[in-house]
């Protein structure tokens, strides 16, 4: 074993040692695993299924071996080790010693391998007496994917790498701004969204392999979809947040690679878990719904491809990171395996129906796969393309965020609108009297609302008026949904209302979860139009007493404050807060110096009401002797964006809530089915 | 900590490792035996997916005509479908019972 593979130095038993033996024996467990499924798949052996499947949860054992051999080396500030030296000092607090564990580019590939093997072992776990033919193909995807990430971790990048010369004395610390909160929980949700997709993958490719393209793997994969889909969307919605109250420039998505990274296989995934609902009803889109797992998945690596090879920055960066062409190699064999698999087994994904007509509930469908695909295309294209300019003409051109705007609106607010359309038509097809009795109100209040809000002046951004209306539509045609539903329920079991409701919704958890979904969609959307279209901002330097005006706030600035953190020290304005003459407290946004980071940062400070539904976000942007320069932005309804992503979260609960009665139902349809052979 | 230490903390996680991959060798086997489906039980779970999916559009069709989404033709017509849809997939499953039955009755040649 190679001297510096293994950490091994002066003899002494290192942390760096076990971390470094564990990962590799990591990659041998996955490489066992891998092998020894694929042989018990061909030769339907149990034991040997049985025996990869042990070493499936050995890995994941080990790697939690290895990151708990690297937080042990990052609270005990080990800076023979390069990934503590470099992302941590001495003085750095406890919280943000263990989370410095994902800001390196080696420790977020042990990231990637946690949730990985986390992940496989739970399939292992849950699938240990369903899906048998399944299992050993679903096995030998997820090992030959744990193969590589495990090779990176363990030989390529590996986080127990020794720092280059002397130990130093103390590490060269954390970006300041990955020294926030909301960091301990984002990158996880992230991970967790972009590895778990690895789940519904191997499932589709074993159920290519074996030939058994029915709906099995589906319902065996649709909670690991969701929970992905659901952990990559409020990983976005905590990175916004993080963005919003740490970055300092007033927003909270900048279509930032790394932000576009992580919507893409989120759009792809929303497209798969529309279209896997025509498959089950109607027996259509076989092809696609492989096609979307697979480029979901293929997204995912694509995303920690780009996040983390360099090539964002640099093409020369990427290509001098080993990692890099490594993801990009895996990528490559991802998306070849997948088609040959599809070519192999086209005969077998054969649609059993047609499309009707266009007006029915699977051409909705339909629509909106398109829609996000063409969106998650055109997001593609701006990230990947300054990568392309660079290495065809040598220069770099950058996409701005106009360009992403445009497809913003051009894609979202058809999606909107099908939002609402969807769930009101029926499967198969529509009549015009089924149309007008179902859409009449939804398209009275949207038409009522936008003249409304047009009197009330929004009329000045076309983009943000359509927005709010086909919100309005949308959210009256879910109120409409609960209310039918709870009627129709209550008719024919009878009982109180809030009792039929509850009924309702746990006997179709899919359906009404995903409504639930749709509110918090019409919650994001009112607090981006809000906020994008109708803001506000102003720039001042004022000397101390003096005041300056934003959307009816007045700040008067009092002076300087400073004080000192545990690693840094901060100095702020304090500016007083008022409106209409009646004070509101006061906000200090300030400016932290990072002496051992040498880096200063902005810290921002908001004033959030709750009644007039706007953010007061005040920015330090400078200070001199006597005066201090002060950006400041009224935000509306930022505060929506967030509630957003607790509705999100409960309505992907709702859907992930495992169904007992769905659950007896594939369980008696496949014990019949056995059983009659048997 | 002195090597040999070292060498024994890697050897004992290796060692665990190794047997906890060859423990379903090791124990005597108390699983099933592996039960393969034939091509007769696909075309049963086939067909009994196809049942099932019926039963399913029959409620979901239920609860949208319950909700005006579907009128009341268009109901009748799509109700006789689906019910002639599960109609044909149990009439199927019955046929395919009665020849396992006889092909159960028939003496092997090995007999």
């Amino acid at each position: 074993m190679p001297e510096q593979v293994l950490g091994r130095r002066r003899g002494s038993l290192t942390l760096a040692t076990i971390g470094s033996a564990a990962l590799l024996l990591v990659l041998a467990l996955a490489l066992y695993a891998t092998g020894a499924s694929v042989v018990a798949g061909l030769n339907r052996d149990r034991r040997l299924m049985r025996s990869a499947a042990n070493a499936v949860m050995g890995a994941f054992a080990a790697t939690l071996l290895a990151v708990l051999a690297l937080l042990v080396s990052l609270v005990r500030h080990d800076f023979s080790i390069a990934v503590v030296a470099q992302h941590t000092s001495r003085e750095l607090p406890t919280p943000y010693l263990l989370t410095a564990l994902w800001a390196s580019q080696p420790g977020s590939l042990l990231l990637w391998l946690t949730v990985l093997t986390g992940a496989s072992s739970l399939v292992m776990y849950q699938n240990r007496r369903r899906n048998r033919e399944l299992m050993p193909w679903v096995t030998a995807v997820l090992g030959g994917t744990m193969v590589f990430f495990a090779t990176m971790a363990a030989l390529v990048s590996s986080p127990f790498e020794h720092v280059s010369g002397a130990i130093p004395a103390d590490g060269t610390g954390l970006d300041p701004s990955l020294q926030n909160p909301y960091m301990i929980a984002h990158p996880p949700a992230l991970y967790l969204g972009y590895v778990s997709f690895a789940v519904p993958f191997a499932f589709a490719m074993a159920a290519l392999i074996t030939g058994r393209a029915d709906a099995r793997w589906m319902a065996s994969v649709r909670r690991w979809t969701l929970f992905a889909w659901a952990s990559l969307g409020v990983g976005m919605l905590l990175g916004a947040h993080w963005a919003y109250v740490e970055i300092g420039w007033g927003g909270y998505w900048a279509w930032d690679p790394v932000e576009n990274a992580a919507l893409m296989p989120w759009l792809a995934g929303t497209a798969y878990l529309h279209s896997v609902m025509v498959q089950e009803k109607k027996g259509m889109l076989k092809v696609w719904n492989v096609v979307l797992v697979s480029g979901t998945f293929a997204l995912s690596i694509l995303g920690t491809f780009l996040t983390r090879s360099g090539v964002v920055n640099s093409i020369h960066s990427f290509v001098q990171s080993p990692v890099g062409p490594a993801l990009l190699g895996f990528l490559a064999l991802v998306l070849a395996f997948s088609t040959a698999m599809l070519v192999w087994r086209l005969p077998l994904l054969r649609s059993e129906h047609r499309l009707e007509s266009l007006v029915s509930r699977e051409a909705s469908f339909l629509f909106n796969n398109l829609l996000l695909l063409a969106f998650a295309f055109a997001i593609l294209w701006g990230v990947i393309f300054p990568v392309l300019s660079e290495s065809v003409r040598g220069i770099r051109s950058t996409v701005s965020v106009p360009y992403y705007n445009f497809f913003l609106v051009a894609f979202g607010l058809p999606l909107l609108a099908l939002t609402g359309i969807g769930p009101l038509i029926a499967w198969r097809r529509a009549t015009p009297g089924s149309l007008w009795r179902m859409f009449r109100w939804p398209v009275v209040s949207a038409l009522a609302g936008a003249a409304l809000l047009g009197l009330l002046g929004l009329g000045s951004s076309p983009a943000g008026l359509t927005a709010f209306s086909l919100c309005i539509f949308v959210s009256v045609t879910i109120g409409l949904e609960f209310a039918r539903g709870t009627a129709a329920r209550r008719a024919i079991a009878g009982g109180s209302w809030p009792r039929a409701l509850v009924d309702l919704v746990s006997r179709n958890r899919r359906r009404y979860g995903g409504y639930v979904v749709h509110l918090a969609v019409v919650l994001l959307v009112v607090g981006i139009a809000a906020s994008g279209a109708y803001g506000s901002v102003n720039e001042a330097t004022l000397k101390r007493g003096q005041s300056m005006e934003i959307g009816g706030y007045t700040l008067t600035y009092q002076g300087l404050t400073q004080s000192r953190q545990a690693n840094s020290t901060e100095t702020a304005a304090r500016l007083a807060v008022s409106r209409d003459g009646s004070s509101l407290g006061t906000l200090s946004p300030g400016q932290r110096s990072y002496p051992i980071e040498d880096r200063v940062t902005n810290e921002v400070d908001i004033h959030t009401s709750f009644t007039r539904g706007d953010d007061l976000y005040a920015i330090l942007q400078g200070v001199s002797r006597d005066s201090v320069t002060i950006k400041a932005l009224v935000n509306p309804m930022v505060s929506l964006i967030w509630l957003a992503g607790i509705v999100f979260l409960l309505g992907a609960a709702i859907t992930i809530w495992p169904d007992p009665r769905e659950a007896r139902q594939l369980a008696r349809r496949y014990a019949t089915a056995l059983a009659k052979e048997a | 900590m002195s090597t040999a230490l070292e060498a024994a903390a890697v050897a004992a996680v290796v060692i665990a490792a190794v047997l906890l991959v060859a423990w379903p060798f090791l124990t005597p086997y108390r699983g099933e035996p592996e039960q393969v489906l034939s091509e007769r039980d696909r075309e049963r779970l086939r067909l009994l997916e196809q049942r099932d999916t019926a039963y399913a559009d029959l409620r979901d069709l239920e609860q949208d005509h319950r909700t005006n989404k579907v009128s009341d033709i268009d109901y009748e017509s799509e109700r006789r479908r689906l019910r002639a849809q599960a109609a044909a997939a149990l009439r199927a499953l019955d046929q395919l019972e009665s020849i396992t039955e006889v092909a159960s009755r028939t003496p092997s040649s090995e007999d």
